[in-house]
């Protein structure tokens, strides 16, 4: 029974079904259910591997999937809700000049336009330092829920780089205790060549234990203090 | 054995997914997208509202169409305009007025002007290189312009540049595609 279950879904899988039957078959059953899960859910991240945006967006989205599917943190969309308001206050700022301009021509409109275009170039100097001090490359915050539902929530953050044109990856996890507030980060700097096969398939056996391996090891430095 | 086969919910993988980026986003990133649009089209409206205010003048970049400037201005020639309230308007200055019930300005340079004490005034205007003056091209029964048909004072001016705008202008269809690509491309594409 088990063996037919797998041939059909290694079948089933599609661009993935290389990976996936060269490994289901040689691990345990737990990781082999994870892996099934990724492929069932989303097909395989393929991407152009030339494309150096996407192959970030790539790595980042999975890291994310990691972190939120595999130990199931809940994201704080907090800081991401702040970049929007911003961009869609300064937006309301032109709106206003449009429609105040062709309600008004043009002199008389001249203080209201003024106010706006400043206003509007005020948001965007908030713009920018907001995402260069505030949000820096996170792009994940995720809270771990106190299982006894006393202490506040821990949180882990993810910021990745990757250079124009460069091959090397860095992933930072941070983790901050909700108890102790106290701070502590790892991370890892790898070749996407690494994760990547030659069709531009991201290979997750390849990604997912570089992942827990960082957050394990801040996890664990917790449970000895 | 009865296959059930997907029909129309995956495109071809040699062909082109443009829609790819957007699939793989939640509804915040999709919003993000749709923002990002807007901030570009309203940095370019703010740029151009914010120059209108900084001139005074309610086109401050303008094309030359024709040559009757040269050699002065050439068709296709980009000219900064500003136009405060109190730089006097003199004989031998290069004005743009646009003539009422007409929308397109006109480039020429001032030959006479009759100034009042209170400091109203009516000019004339002729291009350098037309054989007479502008009188053809004024409202039917007007002989002379006024304060409020300037658009501005040529400050500078930058040669060659404008021809885009007349290409443009010229095919419209040309125009429409290159926005509509340029907005695609930016609706469509995920920024890292």
């Amino acid at each position: 029974m088990a063996a037919a279950g797998q041939g059909g879904r290694s079948g089933g899988g599609g661009g993935g079904s290389g990976a996936g039957g060269g490994y289901s078959s040689g691990t345990g059953s737990g990781r082999s259910g994870l892996l099934d899960k990724w492929k069932i859910d989303d097909k395989p991240v393929k991407i152009d591997k030339w494309d150096g945006s996407a192959v970030k967006n790539s790595l980042d989205d999975s890291a994310k999937k990691v972190l939120l599917e595999k130990y199931k943190y809940v994201e704080n969309f907090g800081l991401i809700d702040g970049r929007l308001t911003i961009c869609t206050i300064s937006c309301f700022f032109a709106i206003v000049a449009l429609i105040w301009d062709y309600m008004h021509p043009f002199p008389e409109s001249k203080p209201v336009l003024a106010l706006c275009v400043i206003s509007y170039f005020v948001m965007m100097g908030i713009l920018t330092i907001y995402t260069s001090y505030k949000e820096k490359s996170i792009f994940l915050v995720a809270h771990r829920k106190d299982p006894t539902g006393m202490d506040p929530d821990d949180i882990w953050q993810l910021s990745s780089s990757l250079k124009r044109f460069d091959d090397q990856y860095t992933l930072k996890l941070t983790f901050i205790s909700g108890r102790t507030k106290q701070q502590r980060e790892a991370e890892f700097t790898r070749s996407i060549a690494k994760f990547f096969d030659h069709s531009g398939t991201l290979v997750m056996d390849a990604y997912e234990p570089e992942i827990s391996r960082l957050h394990d090891s801040l996890a664990t430095e917790r449970k000895i203090k | 054995m009865v296959r059930a086969g997907v029909v129309g919910t995956q495109l071809p993988t040699s062909g082109l997914d443009i829609f790819g980026d957007l699939r793989k986003m939640n509804k915040r990133q999709l919003y993000y997208q749709v923002l990002n649009f807007a901030m570009i089209v309203s940095s370019a409206l703010m740029i151009w509202k914010g120059l209108i205010v900084l001139t005074g003048s309610e086109s401050p970049i303008v094309v030359v169409l024709s040559g009757s400037m040269e050699p002065a201005f050439h068709r296709g020639d980009l000219l900064f305009l500003t136009n405060f309230r109190e730089d006097p308007i003199r004989a031998g200055e290069i004005v743009v007025f646009k003539v009422e019930g007409r929308d397109i300005p006109i480039v020429h340079r001032v030959i006479k002007v009759h100034e009042k004490d209170n400091g109203d005034i009516k000019f004339l205007t002729k291009g350098d290189n037309n054989e007479v003056d502008d009188r053809g091209l004024y409202k039917e029964g007007q002989n002379w312009l006024e304060k409020k048909d300037v658009v501005g004072r040529a400050r500078g001016f930058l040669p060659y540049v404008g021809m885009v705008t007349i290409i443009m202008n010229d095919y419209p269809k040309f125009k429409y595609a290159l926005l509509a690509v340029m907005g695609a491309y930016v609706l469509l594409k995920r920024e890292s």
